[in-house]
């Protein structure tokens, strides 16, 4: 009721300075808080930069939409003259569709959805391939051999994410484990800072995390532990302990639709098969600490004295497989993947035959874990 | 893992988490004590959380953060003090309201203050010598916080004021029967506005340790949902400070085995666990005390006015 209320006034507020010129008016409806420093927060960075780049661009938001009420939100945003709505949560996806059918000459975008119409498209920007190059660094810096992880909820997008960072960690170290805890929900720090201090109780000492708030970076450097953020930059939460981490650059898919949208190359009638699946190389994810600090010069020395064998790269130092990985995956025309040949999963099933890449349907649909991975895991399948 | 380092893990993590639902019992305790649910804990410690992490944040003192918070948290009830005692409002739609105000509000002036660590937070402390001791020492006197250790002895202080002073006598009068307590020149009205008072102070402070200490920076909603575990603490204490205790390490050491035990159990059954332990509590006392409401206030919820009935 409050968020719905504080929605209302946003919406009103936003209807009265927007109608300024510009003939693109783009609305956000979020499913948190602009102020979560997770992934409302982070569209809402997005939707800044990209409202100051374009003066032909002008957008509107409304935060904090429970899920199953997006479609009144959609309404009142089509009715101040949007013709562009970006709808940023799971949950939106059937209402996003079918105000699709009701508004014809409104151009849709859901995130992270898979259910498409001719004016709507979906996107997303994936983190999998920045795991496994945290998962590589982990590995390195482990003592313990126990890697901990704090989920959100054990849906395929973090169990993915969980595979990749363990298929790194393993790279570096086989033999180490990664302890994951699950807390489902997507915002709640105390929880993260509970199922975080469980994990150290069990002796994890190397931490990486799903969760919209910095919690597990601050708990585990309260315990003198290495950690790696996730969604936002997390560096200035605990300069000496956050390693690298995961950084999402909405931004990058915003700015390209949106001016595709604007040179008439997206219409409301060819958006069918207009689906944003964006990784490093298209510039949506970053592996870094902070922007451009890929890894944090504290532990650059350890990184650079852990020596793997590579069968490609021959001996090589953590901090350069790092790099060398990076390059493969964010240049143009990517010559490595995670998920490469052979997989087995943890009930020793082979999951990815010798040789071979995953396609996107298969990583989006992934709910099977990797060998290395110790807990719970809702879903996994039996066969 | 031996069994030891289960036990100083559990009773340790309990203390922690323990720690602002303890502070957030107390003052609802003494508010519905003195007849008045005051159901905005909530709104009322994220404001609490909010104001202590921007002056802690801007003078670089935790401490004077969790006095202002503690001014806060007064300040709110004070709202709903004058809405349900002055004006009779019902006390659940005005605690609801405070909730959703104090969600609102603290969102509202928060923004700018996310995503920023704390500069200072709240020190832990160990106890010298005590910390020592083995089992004993680790367990409960390494690494604390100091407002852990202030709401254990704020419990047993409000204890005795509630049964043994006048004070204390006045207060559950007030809470008992408003009328027989106005007949024997007791002040309903100024008992009621303090003690509500008096629940906001504890529940800002219980917000302040969130966000300086527990967890030393702001996020929107941060509270989530703790102020409504503290209602329901305050009936599984039965009103009672020191089961208040009870309640709360109980609870906490629920939340982390919930995490701890997720390598045996399913977690969906886990993260259950604490809740349905405090519904299964909670029916156990309500057929054992059939017929008299387990310590409930008689008059709780409703509102006092001079010569009715």
């Amino acid at each position: 009721m409050r968020r719905l209320v504080a929605s209302l006034f946003v919406v009103a507020v936003l209807g009265l300075v927007g109608l300024a010129a510009g003939n693109i008016k783009a609305g956000f409806i979020y499913v948190g808080p602009i102020g979560d420093y997770g992934w409302t927060f982070a569209h809402d960075q997005a939707r800044q930069i990209v409202d100051e780049e374009f003066d032909w661009l002008e957008t509107v938001y409304v935060e904090s939409v429970p899920e199953g009420q997006a479609g009144t939100f959609i309404d009142q945003l089509v009715a101040q003259g949007c013709n562009v709505i970006f709808t940023t949560s799971f949950g939106f996806m059937d209402e996003t569709i079918e105000a699709a059918a009701r508004y014809p000459n409104v151009i849709f975008a859901h995130c992270s959805g898979f259910k498409r119409a001719p004016n709507s498209a979906t996107y997303m920007a994936d983190f999998y391939q920045v795991y496994y190059l945290n998962g590589l660094m982990a590995g390195a810096l482990t003592k313990s051999g126990k890697i901990g992880y704090v989920g959100a909820f054990p849906i395929p997008e973090l169990k993915r994410h969980i595979n990749a960072f363990t298929i790194g960690v393993r790279t570096v170290n086989p033999n180490a484990e990664v302890h994951v805890r699950w807390i489902y929900e997507w915002f709640n720090p105390a929880a993260a800072k509970e199922a975080a201090e469980a994990l150290i109780a069990e002796g994890c000492d190397v931490f990486a995390f799903t969760e919209d708030s910095p919690t597990v970076v601050q708990v585990a450097a309260e315990h003198g532990l290495p950690s790696f953020g996730h969604y936002s930059p997390m560096y200035d939460f605990a300069p000496e302990y956050v390693v690298s981490g995961q950084i999402v650059h909405w931004e990058a898919i915003y700015r390209d639709f949106l001016m595709k949208v604007h040179d008439g190359i997206y219409n409301p009638t060819n958006l069918q098969h207009v689906d944003y699946w964006w990784l490093l190389s298209q510039g949506a994810v970053e592996v870094g600490a902070k922007p451009g600090m890929v890894i944090n010069p504290a532990f650059e020395d350890d990184l650079k004295a852990v020596v793997v064998n590579d069968p490609m790269l021959g001996e090589i130092s953590v901090y350069d497989l790092v790099m060398t990985r990076l390059h493969q995956m964010g240049d143009p025309g990517v010559t490595y993947d995670p998920f490469q040949g052979p997989i087995y999963d943890r009930q020793g099933k082979l999951r990815v035959p010798e040789g071979c890449w995953l396609s996107a349907d298969s990583l989006v649909t992934m709910e099977w874990a990797v060998e290395g991975v110790v807990g719970p895991w809702p879903g996994e399948p039996t066969e | 893992m031996d069994w030891q380092s289960w036990l100083i893990g559990i009773v340790g993590r309990a203390l922690a988490f323990g720690t602002p639902l303890l502070w957030g019992t107390l003052g609802e305790i003494y508010a519905e004590r003195a007849g008045v649910v005051n159901l905005g804990v909530e709104g009322m410690m994220i404001l609490g959380a909010f104001s202590a992490f921007a002056v802690a944040q801007s003078t670089g003192h935790p401490g004077l953060g969790i006095m202002v918070a503690a001014v806060v948290g007064g300040v709110a009830a004070l709202i709903h003090a004058f809405l349900t005692v002055t004006l009779r409002a019902n006390q659940y739609v005005s605690g609801l309201a405070l909730t959703m105000f104090g969600l609102g509000l603290a969102g509202l002036l928060g923004r700018g203050w996310e995503g920023i660590p704390l500069r200072q937070p709240l020190p832990d402390v160990t106890i010298p010598g005590l910390a020592k001791i083995p089992l004993l020492g680790p367990m409960l006197f390494e690494g604390q916080s100091i407002l852990t250790y202030a709401g254990l002895i704020l419990a047993v202080v409000l204890w005795i004021i509630l049964y043994r002073t006048r004070w204390g006598i006045s207060i559950r009068s007030v809470g008992e029967s408003p009328a027989t307590a106005d007949a024997l020149g007791v002040n309903v009205f100024l008992i009621r506005y303090l003690c509500v008072m008096f629940g906001g102070v504890l529940a800002g402070v219980a917000g302040g340790f969130l966000s300086v200490d527990y967890r030393p920076s702001w996020t929107e909603g941060m509270t989530a949902g703790m102020g409504w575990i503290v209602i329901a603490l305050t009936i599984f204490a039965a009103w009672d400070p020191l089961q208040a205790i009870g309640g709360a390490l109980l609870f906490g050491a629920l939340y982390h085995l919930s995490y701890r035990l997720q390598a045996w159990l399913p977690p969906e059954l886990l993260k259950l666990m604490p809740y349905a332990f405090a519904i299964l509590v909670l029916a156990i006392a309500g057929l054992g005390g059939a017929g008299r409401r387990r310590g409930a206030p008689g008059a709780l919820g409703v509102p006092y006015a001079r010569g009715e009935k």
